[in-house]
C-alpha cells in the first residue's frame, strides 16, 4: 500500500530492513495519486528554465535503526583516527565526548588540541584534578552494600570510588528501569563521573535483558542528542532523518507519511522560523479562551444581510441572494481585492500607541494578535474545506473516466490544481505568525505586499477550483503558475537561508 | 522478617542504635524492620529549638539504590516542608547516591531546619512568607514548634 512497502518488496531484502538508505525526498517518481502537500522541486523546472534557486530545496535521508548505529559509529571512528596522540580515546570515550557535544565532531578535535585533560574532566570522564589527587585508602569492604569485599572484586571508574560488582548491577538494574542510559553516574554521592558503553557492558553481561534495554536507551539518547538526526514523530515510526544541514525545512517520512519541519518537528512553518512558530503556538493555546469568539461558520451577507455559510474553502464570497461578490475575512467588497490591495491582509498599527494608557495599549495587543490569528484560522479552516473540494474532484474525475468522457491523464491536472493550492494556502497560512512578530520597516512593508498578492492569487485560484467544470484547462493551469511564483518569490525573499 | 534484610540494612540499624546521631533518634518498628521511627531535635538557634520533631523513614524493596522515603509527622512552618509533612531535599530526590545512608539523610534534614531555603520551595505560601517578610515567618515557626513539637 505504502511506498516504504513497495521499496521492501522491491528490494527483496530483510523484512525488517525498511529499505530507506537511498531514499531521499527528491524521489516521487510512483506518488501515491492521494497524497496531499507534495510537490518537489522539480516542479519549478517546468515553471522557469535555466537555474532557479528553490527556496525550500533541503537534502536528507531517512535512515532505519542499523543504518542510524553505522552513522554514528562512522562518526565515533572518524574522531578516534583523527586524535591518535596521547591521552588514546577509545570507541566508548569517544561516544561520551561526542553526545556531549551533540556530535559535532569539528568542536569536540578542536577542544581535544586545546586541553585534552580539561575536555575530558568537562565530558565527566576524568575527575577534576583537585578531586583526583586525593588518595584514599583502598576499601575493605563495599561502601554500598557493607559487604567485605576482595580488591580485585571491586570496580570503579577513573574517580577510584569502588563498588562491588553485584551493587553495580542492581543499580544499573534501577537506573535503566528509570530509562537512564547515556547519563548513568557513579555511585558516590557528588561523584558526577560518568559511566561509559563498555562498563555498563562489563557489568551488564550476565543480565541480558536489561542490557537491551540499556542499548536501546543508550541509542535513543545518542540520536536526541545528534544535531543531525532526528527520530520521526510519527505515532510508532522508528525511522530516523538525518540531515547534513539541520535547517527549518520541510521532511516526509516515506514510512509513516508524516509531514513536518526537520528541525522543531513541529509542522512545517516557513516562512516562519522555528522560535517564532513556538512562541506562536504557545500564544495560541494560552489565549484560546480568547480567541474562542471569532471562530464562526456563518456571516451576514454586507449588502443584503442573509445569513452566508462557508462551506468551501475560497474566501472570496458570492452571496446566493443578491449575488454580491465580497470578502469573507474584512466583509469588504471583492472588486477592490486586486492583487495591489493589501488592507485585507494587513493591520493597521496605531501609530501614537506608544503615547497611550496602558489599557489602551493592552487593547491594542489584543486587537493585532486576534487579527492575525483570525486570518491564521481561517486559513486552516479553508485548507480543510478545500480537502473536500478535493476529494469531490476525485469523484467527478472517477465518474468521467467511468463514462468514457476522457482518461485519468486527461483530467490529473485538476488534482495537479487542487494540490498546489494546498500547498500555496499552507504557506500562506504560515505568513500570518510571521507576519505578527515581524517588525515595522520597508522590510515588512514588501513582506506585507508579497502576502497581498499571493492571497489575492490563492482566492482565485480556489475560486476556480470550485468551478472546474466551467473554468477553461489552459485558464487554471495559468492560475496554477501564477499562485506558485508568487508563493516562491515570497519564500525566495523571507523565509531564513 | 529480619533474616531476609539486605546485610547494609541490619548494619546501618546497629549502626545507628550504638552510635546515636546527636539530637536524633531513628528506631527500627517491631513487625518491619523497614520502616523507622525518628525523632529530630529542633537545632540550637533555630526557630524550632526546643521542639521533637516526628518522622516516618521507609526504605523501599531498591534500597539503596533508590532514596529513603522520609516525612514529617508533626506539623511544621518550613518553606521546604509542605502541609502533608513531604520534604524538598535534592539528595532525596535526583541527588541520590546509594553512597548515601539513613544517617547522612537525617543529618541533612536536621540541617535543613537550621538553614530554611525559600527560594527552592515546596510549601509556596510559607516561603513567600519567608522572603517578604522573614521576622513574621520566624514568628510563626516558633509558635507552631510551641504548639505542636513541644510536649505541654
Ligand atoms: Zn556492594
Ligand atoms: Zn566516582
Ligand atoms: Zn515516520
Ligand atoms: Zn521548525
Ligand atoms: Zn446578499
Ligand atoms: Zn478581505
Amino acid at each position: 500500500m505504502s511506498e516504504a512497502d513497495a521499496d521492501m518488496a522491491s528490494q527483496g531484502s530483510d523484512p525488517d530492513d525498511e529499505g530507506l538508505s537511498d531514499s531521499s525526498y527528491q524521489d516521487y517518481s510512483d506518488e501515491d495519486i492521494n497524497d496531499y502537500y507534495n510537490y518537489g522541486p522539480d516542479d519549478m523546472e517546468q515553471d522557469d528554465r535555466g537555474q532557479i534557486f528553490d527556496p525550500e530545496a533541503f537534502e536528507y535521508f531517512l535512515f532505519n535503526k542499523e543504518e542510524a548505529c553505522q552513522f554514528l559509529d562512522e562518526r565515533v571512528a572518524e574522531l578516534t583516527q583523527t586524535i591518535q596522540f596521547s591521552p588514546q580515546v577509545s570507541h566508548t570515550i569517544g561516544k561520551v565526548l561526542l553526545q556531549a557535544h551533540q556530535w559535532v565532531l569539528t568542536e569536540v578535535m578542536e577542544r581535544f588540541r586545546e586541553d585534552s585533560v580539561q575536555l575530558m574532566v568537562d565530558c565527566r570522564i576524568l575527575p577534576p584534578p583537585s578531586r583526583a589527587k586525593q588518595v584514599e585508602p583502598p576499601p575493605k569492604q563495599c561502601p554500598v552494600c557493607l559487604q567485605a569485599q576482595e580488591e580485585k572484586d571491586l570496580l570503579s571508574l577513573a574517580c577510584n570510588h569502588k563498588f562491588c560488582t553485584d551493587c553495580w548491577q542492581r543499580y544499573f538494574q534501577v537506573q535503566v528501569e528509570d530509562g537512564v542510559a547515556t547519563g548513568v553516574e557513579c555511585m558516590w554521592s557528588d561523584c558526577r563521573l560518568i559511566t561509559t558503553e563498555d562498563f555498563a557492558l562489563s557489568i551488564l553481561k550476565n543480565s541480558p535483558v536489561t542490557l537491551r534495554r540499556y542499548q536501546q536507551f543508550a541509542f535513543n539518547d545518542y540520536i536526541k542528542g545528534h544535531y543531525q538526526l532526528r527520530w520521526c514523530p510519527g505515532p510508532d515510526c522508528d525511522v530516523i532523518y538525518m540531515a547534513p544541514q539541520p535547517l527549518g525545512r520541510k521532511v516526509q517520512c516515506k514510512k509513516c507519511k508524516t509531514c513536518c519541519c526537520f528541525r522543531c518537528l513541529k509542522d512545517y512553518h516557513v516562512p516562519a522560523d522555528c522560535p517564532t512558530i513556538e512562541s506562536w503556538l504557545r500564544k495560541c493555546a494560552d489565549d484560546s479562551e480568547t480567541a474562542n469568539y471569532i471562530s464562526a461558520h456563518t456571516k451576514d451577507c454586507p449588502k443584503c444581510n442573509i445569513c452566508i455559510e462557508k462551506n468551501g474553502g475560497c474566501n472570496h464570497m458570492q452571496c446566493f441572494q443578491c449575488r454580491y461578490d465580497f470578502c469573507w475575512m474584512c466583509l469588504g467588497d471583492w472588486k477592490t481585492h486586486g492583487s495591489e490591495y493589501y488592507e485585507c491582509s494587513r493591520y493597521k498599527e496605531n501609530p501614537n500607541i506608544a503615547n497611550e494608557s496602558a489599557q489602551a495599549q493592552a487593547r491594542e495587543a489584543l486587537k493585532k494578535y486576534l487579527f492575525y490569528f483570525e486570518r491564521w484560522e481561517n486559513h486552516q479552516k479553508s485548507l480543510k474545506l478545500e480537502e473536500q473540494t478535493f476529494q469531490r474532484i476525485q469523484h467527478r474525475i472517477k465518474e468521467k473516466v467511468m463514462n468514457n468522457m476522457g482518461t485519468w491523464i486527461d483530467w490529473q491536472y485538476l488534482l495537479d490544481a487542487a494540490n498546489l493550492l494546498h500547498k500555496c494556502r499552507y504557506t500562506l497560512e504560515y505568513t500570518y505568525p510571521y507576519a505578527y512578530y515581524q517588525e515595522g520597516g520597508p522590510r515588512k512593508k514588501l513582506f506585507e505586499y508579497q502576502q497581498a498578492q499571493l492571497e489575492a492569487e490563492i482566492e482565485n485560484l480556489s475560486w476556480k477550483i470550485e468551478r472546474a467544470e466551467q473554468t477553461d484547462r489552459g485558464d487554471l493551469e495559468n492560475q496554477m503558475d501564477i499562485t506558485e511564483k508568487r508563493r516562491l518569490t515570497l519564500l525566495r525573499d523571507f523565509s531564513e537561508s | 522478617m529480619m533474616a531476609s534484610l539486605p546485610r547494609r540494612i541490619i548494619k546501618e540499624t546497629q549502626r545507628l542504635t550504638h552510635e546515636p546521631v546527636p539530637g536524633i533518634s531513628a528506631i527500627p518498628d517491631e513487625q518491619n524492620a523497614r520502616y523507622f521511627h525518628v525523632d529530630v531535635m529542633g537545632p540550637s538557634e533555630s526557630p524550632f529549638e526546643g521542639g521533637t520533631f516526628k518522622l516516618e523513614l521507609f526504605l523501599p524493596e531498591d534500597y539503596p539504590m533508590a532514596p529513603p522515603k522520609v516525612r514529617f509527622m508533626t506539623k511544621i512552618y518550613h518553606p521546604n516542608i509542605d502541609k502533608l509533612g513531604r520534604i524538598c531535599l535534592d539528595i532525596l530526590k535526583d541527588k541520590w547516591s546509594p553512597a548515601l545512608q539513613i544517617r547522612t539523610v537525617l543529618l541533612s534534614i536536621q540541617a535543613l531546619l537550621s538553614a530554611p531555603n525559600p527560594d527552592d520551595p515546596l510549601a509556596n505560601d510559607v516561603a513567600e512568607q519567608w522572603k517578604v517578610n522573614e521576622s513574621h515567618a520566624i514568628e510563626t515557626a516558633k509558635a507552631w514548634t510551641r504548639l505542636y513539637a513541644m510536649k505541654s
